[in-house]
C-alpha cells in the first residue's frame, strides 16, 4: 500500500467515523438512554432473510426474543412472527445539527426490537449508545486538541518572538508541568472541579481540562520553530520598514508553525480522546445514563460482563482503527 | 539542584489546585441530616481548613518535613505511612516492567535493524503499529479477560488470602504470581514504541559513517554490530529511558487501578473521589519525584556513559 | 547650502555582544568607537573583511539593533531617542538591503506581494493600488511584470537582489544601505546591478552606503571609501587617495589580497 492510499485510506475512515457521529441522532435507532428492563444483556440480533418455514424474504427482518428463566443473558427468539426492517421510520426525539428530528434510518415495528450490536445491562441499545458515545469521546479529543494547541501555540509564540523574562517564565511554568506524569497531571486537576455535575457541563469540562493541562508540549515545539523563525533575514527586513510584532509574527511567523500543529494534531486528538474515555471509564468525566466511549466500557469492570458479553467490548474494539487512522495521517504529515 | 526546585514549584502548584477545589471531605457530612451544621464547621476548624490558603500551606510543608505530607480525612491519620506502601508497590511494578521491557526491547530492536525489509521487517512493523494503537485500557482490559478465561493468573490485588501465613519462599512466589498481569499490560503497553526507538537508532548507528568504514575494512559483521553500532546507539537509548518513564508511570496508574494492584494509582483515585485533598497530594508528589529520581538516573547513565557530558557544566 | 547638515553622521558607535556559549564567555566588541560621515547624494563604502563589524554597523544605522553606546545623526535627528512611532518616518527613510538576498526574501511570498509588503505594513493605498505600485517598482529594477507571481527560490540570485531592491525603493527612502549586495553574484550581473543603482541614484537623489569586504569591487561603484578592521574605522578617503596611498597597514593588506585585478587607480600596464 503506498503511502499516498494510505492517508487517503485514513482520511476517508476518520471523516466516516465522524460524520457517523454527528448523525448519531439519525442513525441509531434508539435514544442511547433508552431502557428496557426486560432485556438485559440482549445479545446482537442477527438479520435474517430466511423465516421459519424457510422462504426467503428481500427484505431483512429480526426475530423478538425473551430471556429464558432466571439466567440473565440466555434468550430465545420469537420464531412466530417476523419483524422486517423499515427504513426512514419515526422514534424517539433527536436534536441535529441544533434541529429537532424524529426520524430514524431503520427501526422495527414494536414490541421487537433490532440490537444489531446487542444491549447493555439495562436493556439499551450497544449501536445507539455507540454512537451516541463516539459524538461525546470524539469530539472532545478534537476540541481539547484545538484548545491545547490553541494555548501551546499563544505561549510558545509569545515566548520564542519575546525571549527574555517571558520566556523565562513560560518555559519554566512548562518545566512544571512536564514533571508530572501526564495521567496524574491530568487527574489532579480533575480533581479540583466538582465531580458530580451534569453531562453537558461535564463534557465542557472535561474538554478544558484535557486541553489546558497538556500545552506545555506544544508550546515547547512551537518556540522552537519561533526561535529560528524570528531569526530569518526577512523579519529582520520587514522590522526594517516599520512591521508591528503582531504583523511579523501573521504574516512571517506563524506560518512557519502551520506544519508543526498539524502534525501534532494528528498525534494529540487520539491521546486526548483516551484521555476522555479513561477518566471517563473511571468515574471522572461523562456520567450516566449519557453514553461516552469511556463510561460505557465501565462496565467491564464486572468480571461477569467482561467475560460474557463480547458486545461491551464494542467501543474499546471501535477505538483502535480509529486511533490508527490518526497515527497514519500523523505520519503523512511528519514525512511530507 | 534543578529536581528540588522542580519538585518544590509541583508541590506548590498542586497544592494551590486542590485547595481551590470547591468543596472538601467534610462538605459532604453537610447533606447528611444528622450532622449539625456547627459540628461541621468545628470539624473544618479543628483541621485548619478555615485558615487562610497561605498558613495552610505551610502547615502542610511543615508536615512533609515530618514525612507526614498532611493528614487523611477519611483514614483519620498522616498521609505519609498510607503512602510509604504504595509507592514501594508502584515502584515494584514498574521497575519489573520496565527491566522486562528493555530486556525484551534492545536484542529484538538489535535484531530488527539488522534485517530491514523482508518477512520479519513487514511483521514487526504490523505487530508494534497494531500495538501501538491498542490503547491502554482495551490492552488491560484484555489481559483481564485473558486471566477470567483460563483462571492461569490471579486478576487482582497483590497477595492471596493467607498471604501473612505463609512461609517466606512462598511469600514471594505468590507476589511474583500476582505481578504477572499487569507487568505484562505495562510491558505490552510500552515495549512498541520501544522496539521501534532501538530499532532506529541502531540502524543509524549502523548506517554511520565509521561504522561502514569498519565493515569495509572486513570487521565481521557480528563484532561491527556489538562493538561499533550498539555502543553508538547507547546515548540515544539512554536517553529515551528517561522519556518514557512519564508514559510508563501514566499507564501505571490505569494498570493499577484496572487491576487493583495496590499501589499509587488506586489511593490516588480513592482519594479524589473522597475529596480527601492531602491524600490526592501524596501520590501527585510521590509520582513526580519517581518521574525527576528516574530523569536523574537516565542523567548519571549518559554522564557514565558518554565522557564528553562529564565536562559540561550546567 | 553650508548650513545644511550632513544627512548622517555618528559618533563613538559602540556594540558589544554577550559571547557566545556560557555567561562567562568574554563579550564581543563588535563595534568599537565608529565616527562616520555621510553626505547627501554621495556613496561610501564601508570595507573590511569578514567579522570586521560591517554588518553590525549596517544595522545598527537601519535601527534594527540597538548599540552599546554612541549616537546616530539622520538629518539633524539624533535616532537612538526615537523609539516605536516616533521612529516609523525614519524607517522608510532609511532602508537596509540585507547581506544574502537568499533569506531575506520570505519564501512563501511571490515577488509582487513582497515588493508591497512595505506598503501593507504602513497601509498605502488599497490591494489594487499596492499590487499596481509593486509591479512599478518590479519594472524599475529590471524585472518583467510576468515575474510578479514567481516566488524567491523561482528566482535567480541576480533577480532576487533586484527584488529586494525594489522592496526597499518601495518606501522611498533617502538612504539605502546595501550589506554585499554584490556577494555571490557572477561580474556581469554585478555590472547590471551596478548601473541599476547608479541610474537610480540619479532619479531619486539617493545616498548609497555600500558595506562589503571587496576593495576593488567598491573601487568602481563608490566615491569614497571607509576601511574598517576590528570595530573601528581605520581609514576613510577619497577611492583615488586609498588605492594609491593606502596608509594603514590593513588597507595595504586588502589591497594586496587582490593584486591580479585591475584598480581604477592604478591600472596594469598594457
Ligand atoms: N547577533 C550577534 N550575537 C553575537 N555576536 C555577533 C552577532 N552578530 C555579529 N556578532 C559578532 O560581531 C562581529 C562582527 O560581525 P559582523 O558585523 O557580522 O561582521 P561583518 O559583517 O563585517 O562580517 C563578529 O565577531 C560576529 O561574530
Ligand atoms: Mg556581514
Amino acid at each position: 500500500m503506498s503511502a499516498r492510499v494510505g492517508r487517503v485510506a485514513a482520511l476517508a475512515l476518520l471523516a466516516a467515523v465522524h460524520l457517523a457521529a454527528l448523525g448519531a441522532g439519525f442513525l441509531a435507532p434508539y435514544a442511547p438512554t433508552a431502557q428496557n428492563r426486560t432485556l438485559p444483556y440482549a445479545p446482537p440480533a442477527p438479520l435474517r432473510f430466511v423465516d421459519a418455514e424457510g422462504v426467503f424474504h428481500l427484505r431483512p427482518f429480526v426475530y423478538a426474543v425473551t430471556e429464558q428463566g432466571s439466567v440473565t443473558g440466555a434468550y430465545a427468539e420469537d420464531r412466530r412472527r417476523a419483524y422486517p426492517v423499515r427504513f426512514l421510520v419515526p422514534g424517539a426525539p433527536y436534536r441535529f445539527a441544533g434541529l429537532p428530528g424524529h426520524v430514524h434510518l431503520f427501526g422495527v415495528d414494536e414490541p421487537a426490537r433490532i440490537f444489531l450490536l446487542g444491549a447493555d445491562g439495562f436493556g439499551r441499545d450497544q449501536l445507539s449508545r455507540l454512537l451516541h458515545g463516539a459524538q461525546i469521546s470524539l469530539f472532545a479529543g478534537l476540541m481539547a486538541t484545538v484548545l491545547s494547541l490553541g494555548v501551546g501555540w499563544l505561549l510558545g509564540t509569545v515566548s520564542g518572538f519575546y525571549g527574555r523574562g517571558v520566556d523565562a517564565v513560560i518555559m519554566r511554568s512548562a518545566e512544571l508541568f512536564l514533571a508530572l506524569p501526564w495521567l496524574y497531571l491530568l487527574f489532579a486537576v480533575r480533581a479540583m472541579l466538582p465531580l458530580s455535575i451534569p453531562p453537558a457541563r461535564a463534557f465542557l469540562l472535561l474538554v478544558l481540562v484535557i486541553g489546558l493541562v497538556d500545552w506545555a508540549r506544544p508550546a515547547r515545539l512551537v518556540r522552537g520553530v519561533v526561535l529560528t523563525a524570528r531569526e530569518r533575514s526577512y523579519v529582520l527586513a520587514a522590522r526594517g520598514f516599520g512591521a508591528s510584532d503582531l504583523y511579523l509574527i501573521r504574516r512571517h511567523i506563524s506560518p512557519q508553525t502551520a506544519g508543526l500543529l498539524l502534525t501534532q494534531a494528528a498525534l494529540l486528538v487520539p491521546q486526548y480522546i483516551l484521555a476522555e474515555v479513561t477518566l471517563s471509564f473511571l468515574g471522572l468525566g461523562v456520567s450516566e445514563p449519557v453514553p461516552s466511549w469511556g463510561n460505557m466500557l465501565a462496565d467491564l469492570q464486572h468480571y461477569h460482563v467482561l467475560a460474557s458479553y463480547w458486545w461491551m467490548w464494542a467501543p474499546g474494539l471501535a477505538l483502535v482503527p480509529v486511533i490508527l487512522a490518526y497515527y497514519a495521517l500523523s505520519e503523512a504529515l511528519s514525512t511530507r | 539542584m534543578h529536581g528540588l526546585l522542580l519538585l518544590a514549584g509541583v508541590s506548590l502548584l498542586s497544592f494551590v489546585l486542590v485547595e481551590l477545589a470547591p468543596g472538601d471531605y467534610f462538605a459532604e457530612m453537610r447533606l447528611d441530616p444528622r450532622i449539625s451544621e456547627a459540628t461541621v464547621h468545628a470539624l473544618r476548624a479543628r483541621y485548619g481548613l478555615d485558615r487562610p490558603l497561605p498558613e495552610r500551606y505551610g502547615r502542610w510543608l511543615a508536615s512533609l518535613a515530618k514525612g507526614e505530607l498532611g493528614y487523611s480525612f477519611a483514614y483519620g491519620q498522616p498521609v505519609g505511612p498510607l503512602l510509604w506502601p504504595r509507592l514501594r508497590n508502584t515502584l515494584l511494578l514498574t521497575v519489573t516492567a520496565t527491566a522486562l521491557a528493555w530486556l525484551l526491547a534492545v536484542p529484538l530492536g538489535t535484531w530488527w535493524a539488522t534485517r530491514r525489509r523482508g518477512p520479519a521487517d513487514a511483521a514487526l512493523t504490523g505487530l508494534t503499529a497494531m500495538l501501538l494503537a491498542l490503547p491502554d485500557l482495551v490492552l488491560v482490559l484484555g489481559l483481564l479477560l485473558l486471566a477470567v478465561r483460563t483462571g492461569w493468573f490471579p486478576t487482582g490485588g497483590m497477595v492471596s488470602l493467607g498471604h501473612e501465613q505463609m512461609p517466606w519462599g512462598a511469600r514471594v512466589k505468590d507476589v511474583a504470581f500476582h505481578l504477572v498481569l499487569p507487568v505484562a499490560a505495562l510491558v505490552l503497553g510500552i515495549v512498541p514504541a520501544l522496539v521501534r526507538y532501538v530499532r532506529a537508532s541502531v540502524a543509524d548507528a549502523l548506517g554511520a559513517p565509521f561504522v561502514r568504514a569498519a565493515r569495509a575494512h572486513g570487521i565481521p559483521e557480528r563484532r561491527v554490530l556489538f562493538r561499533h553500532a550498539l555502543p553508538a546507539a547507547a546515548n540515544p537509548l539512554v536517553s529515551l529511558f528517561g522519556l518514557s518513564l512519564a508514559g510508563l508511570l501514566s499507564m501505571s496508574l490505569l494498570v493499577e487501578v484496572v487491576m487493583s494492584w495496590p499501589g499509587l494509582g488506586p489511593l490516588f483515585l480513592e482519594a479524589i473521589l473522597a475529596r480527601d485533598f492531602h491524600l490526592v497530594l501524596g501520590p501527585v508528589l510521590a509520582s513526580t519525584f519517581l518521574l525527576l529520581g528516574g530523569n536523574l538516573l537516565a542523567d548519571l547513565l549518559l554522564a557514565a556513559t558518554d565522557p564528553r557530558i562529564r565536562t559540561e557544566e550546567r | 547650502m553650508e548650513a545644511e547638515p550632513p544627512l548622517v553622521r555618528v559618533s563613538g558607535l559602540t556594540k558589544r555582544y554577550p559571547g557566545r556559549g556560557g555567561r562567562r564567555a568574554p563579550a564581543v566588541e563588535a563595534l568599537a568607537g565608529i565616527d562616520l560621515t555621510l553626505t547627501r547624494g554621495s556613496d561610501l563604502a564601508l570595507v573590511g573583511q569578514s567579522g570586521s563589524g560591517k554588518s553590525t554597523l549596517a544595522r545598527c544605522l537601519a535601527r534594527l539593533e540597538e548599540p552599546t553606546s554612541g549616537q546616530i545623526w539622520f538629518d539633524g535627528t539624533d535616532l537612538l531617542s526615537l523609539r516605536g512611532r516616533r521612529l516609523l518616518p525614519f524607517r522608510e527613510r532609511i532602508q537596509l538591503i540585507l547581506q544574502d538576498s537568499a533569506t531575506a526574501l520570505d519564501p512563501r511570498l511571490r515577488a509582487a506581494e513582497i515588493v508591497s509588503e512595505p506598503l501593507e505594513v504602513l497601509g498605502r493605498g488599497d490591494r489594487r493600488e499596492r499590487r499596481r505600485r509593486a509591479l512599478e517598482l518590479m519594472e524599475t529594477v529590471g524585472l518583467p511584470a510576468a515575474w510578479a507571481e514567481r516566488r524567491p527560490l523561482e528566482l535567480s540570485g541576480g533577480q532576487r537582489q533586484r527584488l529586494a531592491i525594489a522592496r526597499a525603493l518601495a518606501v522611498k527612502p533617502q538612504l539605502l544601505i546595501l550589506d554585499e549586495a554584490f556577494a555571490g553574484l557572477d561580474a556581469s550581473i554585478q555590472a547590471q546591478i551596478a548601473s541599476l543603482l547608479r541610474d537610480l541614484q540619479g532619479r531619486h537623489g539617493l545616498t548609497y552606503l555600500y558595506v562589503s569586504h571587496d576593495l576593488v569591487l567598491m573601487g568602481l561603484l563608490a566615491d569614497e571609501v571607509a576601511i574598517m578592521f576590528e570595530g573601528r574605522i581605520v581609514e576613510q578617503g577619497a577611492v583615488a587617495r586609498i588605492f594609491t596611498d593606502p596608509r594603514h597597514p590593513h588597507t595595504r593588506a586588502l589591497l594586496a589580497a587582490v593584486p591580479s585585478r585591475p584598480t581604477p587607480a592604478a591600472p596594469p600596464p598594457p
